[in-house]
C-alpha cells in the first residue's frame, strides 16, 4: 500500500490561499496530498447551420513534491471544422469569392450566409507552471506556454507572487505574462482595405506577420466569514501587432440598392475589402468573485467589466449552484449573461459612395453582442476519482450597424443568430 | 475613456474598502472547515475550457487570469 502523507498544514493554507486561483502546494485534498492530480475531460463544441464544430481533448497534471513545491502541465488538442462567417453581407444575387490560398473560388447562393467552408484546423496548445513557497506567506509560480496551428504559433511565459497577510484571511497577488504570436495565414496576410482579387492573383496579400500580447494582474481574496471569501482582479492587457483576422473582409454596397458593386476590373468579383484592424490594443477588467458555502452545498457568483481602446465595453455575470444531493453525487446548475457594445471600427458593410475608413471590420464578434449560456453539470465521485458529464447550451445574438438596412439588405437576416451546444465528459483522479 | 476611468475609480474604491476592511473580517484557522471543502475551490480546468470558448466568440478575454492571447481564433 502506497504511503501518503497527511497535510493537515496544507489543508489550512489551501482554505485560505487556494480559493479563487492562489497559489498552494495543490488544491484542497481535506485528507491527502497525492503524488499525482489528473484532471482529463473531451470537449465537443458544435454551432448550428453548418457552422463550427470542435473536438477538443485536455489533460491537465499536477505533481506535488512536498507541500512546498508543484508543477503543473497541461496539454490540449483541438480539432475544428465547419464554416465561419467571411464578413460579407447575403445578396439577392449569387456571389463568388476568392478562397483564402487564393487558388480556387466559391459561390454563395442568393440569399445565403456568407460562410467560408474551407475553416478546418488543428491546434496544439502544451503549457507548464512552477509553483513554490517562499516563506511562510508567500508563493510564487512561472510558467511557459505554446500552442501551434498550422497558420500560428504562440509562445508565452508567465509569472506570479502573491503574500498572505491578517492570518491567511487576506490574500494579495500580482502577476504577469508576455506572449509573442506568429501568423502565417493561407495564401499570406492580407493588405489592410485592399480588394478580394481573382484566383492566382495575389496583389493584395503579403508575408506573414506577428503580435505580442503582455497581460498584467493585480488582485486580492479576502475570507469574509466562516462561510464566504470574495477575490477582486484588475487585468491590464496591451497587445501590439498584426491584430486583424485575415480571413475576414466587409462587402461594398450600393448606398442606394444595398447590392454588391463590382470589384476591380478583370477579377470578376464583386468589392470585398479585407478587414483592417489598428495595430494595438490596450484592455483593462475588473472581475469580482463571491462564494458562498451552505451547510451542504455552495454558490459562485461573479461579475467582469471590461474596457478597451477601441471603444468595446462588456459586462459578463456568471452564476454557478453546486448541489451535493448525495455525499458522492453532486448537480452544478450553470447561468451566463455577455454583453457587449460594438468597437468604433465596426461596419456591417462599407458604402461605396463614402471615403475608405482608417479601419474597418465587419466581424461580428465586434459589434453589438449579446450571449447567454446555460447548462448543467453532473458529477460523481467513486472510490478511484470523479466523473463527470456537462452540458450547456450558448446563444449568441448580434446587431448590425445601424444603417446597413439598405436597399436589398433590408429582405436578408444580416448577423443570423448563433447557437451552440457544448458537450464535456470528464474524470478526474489521483494516484 | 470615460467607461475606463469608471472601471479605475471603481478599482480604487474597492482596493481601499479591502484594506479598510480586511482587519476585521476573517475568521480564526479552525474555523475554515466550509472554506477547504473542494465545492468551494474553483475549478480551473472547467474555466480553461469556458475561458478557450468564448475567447474565440466574443471581444473579451481575461479578468480573473490573463486575458492573453495564444490562438488564431480571435
Amino acid at each position: 500500500m502506497q504511503l501518503k502523507r497527511m497535510a493537515i498544514g496544507a489543508t489550512l493554507a489551501n482554505a485560505t490561499c487556494g480559493l479563487l486561483g492562489a497559489l498552494p502546494a495543490a488544491p484542497v485534498a481535506a485528507q491527502e496530498v497525492s503524488d499525482w492530480e489528473i484532471d482529463t475531460s473531451i470537449l465537443y463544441y458544435g454551432e448550428d447551420n453548418e457552422r463550427v464544430k470542435d473536438v477538443s481533448l485536455m489533460t491537465s497534471a499536477r505533481r506535488a513534491l512536498d507541500e512546498d513545491r508543484s508543477f503543473d502541465l497541461s496539454l490540449t488538442v483541438d480539432s475544428l471544422t465547419g464554416a465561419t462567417p467571411s464578413g460579407a453581407v447575403p445578396s439577392s444575387q449569387p456571389q463568388t469569392f476568392t478562397s483564402p490560398s487564393g487558388k480556387d473560388s466559391y459561390v454563395i447562393e442568393p440569399g445565403a450566409p456568407p460562410l467560408d467552408g474551407s475553416f478546418l484546423d488543428t491546434r496544439f496548445a502544451l503549457s507548464g507552471n512552477w509553483r513554490q513557497s517562499l516563506g511562510d506567506s508567500m508563493r510564487w509560480s512561472a510558467g511557459l506556454s505554446a500552442s501551434h496551428e498550422y497558420d500560428y504559433l504562440h509562445i508565452g511565459v508567465n509569472g506570479r507572487i502573491e503574500r498572505d497577510f491578517n492570518q491567511r484571511n487576506s490574500t494579495v497577488y500580482l502577476g504577469a505574462a508576455y506572449g509573442q504570436d506568429d501568423i502565417s495565414p493561407v495564401g499570406g496576410t492580407p493588405i489592410g482595405l485592399a480588394p478580394m482579387l481573382e484566383v492566382d492573383n495575389q496583389a493584395s496579400k503579403l508575408g506573414d506577420d506577428s503580435k505580442s500580447v503582455v497581460d498584467l494582474l493585480v488582485g486580492a481574496t479576502q475570507v469574509l466569514t466562516r462561510r464566504s471569501v470574495m477575490e477582486v482582479a484588475y487585468s491590464y492587457g496591451l497587445s501590439d501587432g498584426y491584430l486583424s483576422d485575415p480571413y475576414k473582409f466587409l462587402s461594398v454596397v450600393d448606398r442606394g440598392t444595398g447590392l454588391p458593386v463590382a470589384g476591380p476590373a478583370g477579377s470578376g468579383l464583386n468589392l470585398y475589402l479585407y478587414e483592417s484592424r489598428p495595430d494595438s490594443r490596450t484592455k483593462q477588467s475588473l472581475f469580482a468573485e463571491w462564494r458562498y458555502a451552505l451547510d451542504r452545498d455552495s454558490l459562485a457568483l461573479n461579475y467582469r467589466i471590461m474596457n478597451d481602446d477601441w471603444d468595446v465595453t462588456s459586462q459578463t455575470i456568471d452564476a454557478r449552484y453546486h448541489w451535493n444531493f448525495t455525499p458522492n453525487s453532486y448537480l452544478e446548475p450553470h447561468v451566463r449573461y455577455y454583453t457587449q457594445n460594438a468597437a468604433d471600427f465596426y461596419r456591417t458593410v462599407l458604402f461605396n459612395d463614402e471615403a475608405l475608413p482608417a479601419f474597418a471590420s465587419a466581424d461580428h464578434r465586434l459589434a453589438d453582442l449579446d450571449s447567454y449560456t446555460a447548462g448543467l453539470k453532473y458529477g460523481r465521485r467513486t472510490a478511484h476519482g470523479e466523473f463527470s458529464v456537462r452540458l450547456e447550451y450558448y446563444h449568441q445574438v448580434s446587431d448590425p450597424s445601424p444603417d446597413a438596412s439598405v436597399g436589398d439588405l433590408g429582405n436578408h437576416d444580416l448577423l443570423p443568430p448563433m447557437s451552440a451546444v457544448i458537450a464535456q465528459l470528464g474524470y478526474k483522479f489521483r494516484f | 475613456m470615460t467607461s475606463a476611468r469608471t472601471i479605475s475609480i471603481l478599482l480604487a474604491s474597492l482596493a481601499i474598502a479591502s484594506l479598510c476592511g480586511c482587519a476585521s473580517l476573517g475568521v480564526e484557522p479552525w474555523e475554515r472547515d466550509l472554506h477547504a471543502r473542494e465545492d468551494m475551490q474553483p475549478n480551473e480546468h472547467d474555466a480553461a475550457i469556458d475561458d478557450h470558448i468564448y475567447f474565440s466568440k466574443e471581444a473579451s478575454s481575461g479578468g480573473r487570469g490573463f486575458a492573453g492571447g495564444g490562438c488564431g481564433c480571435n
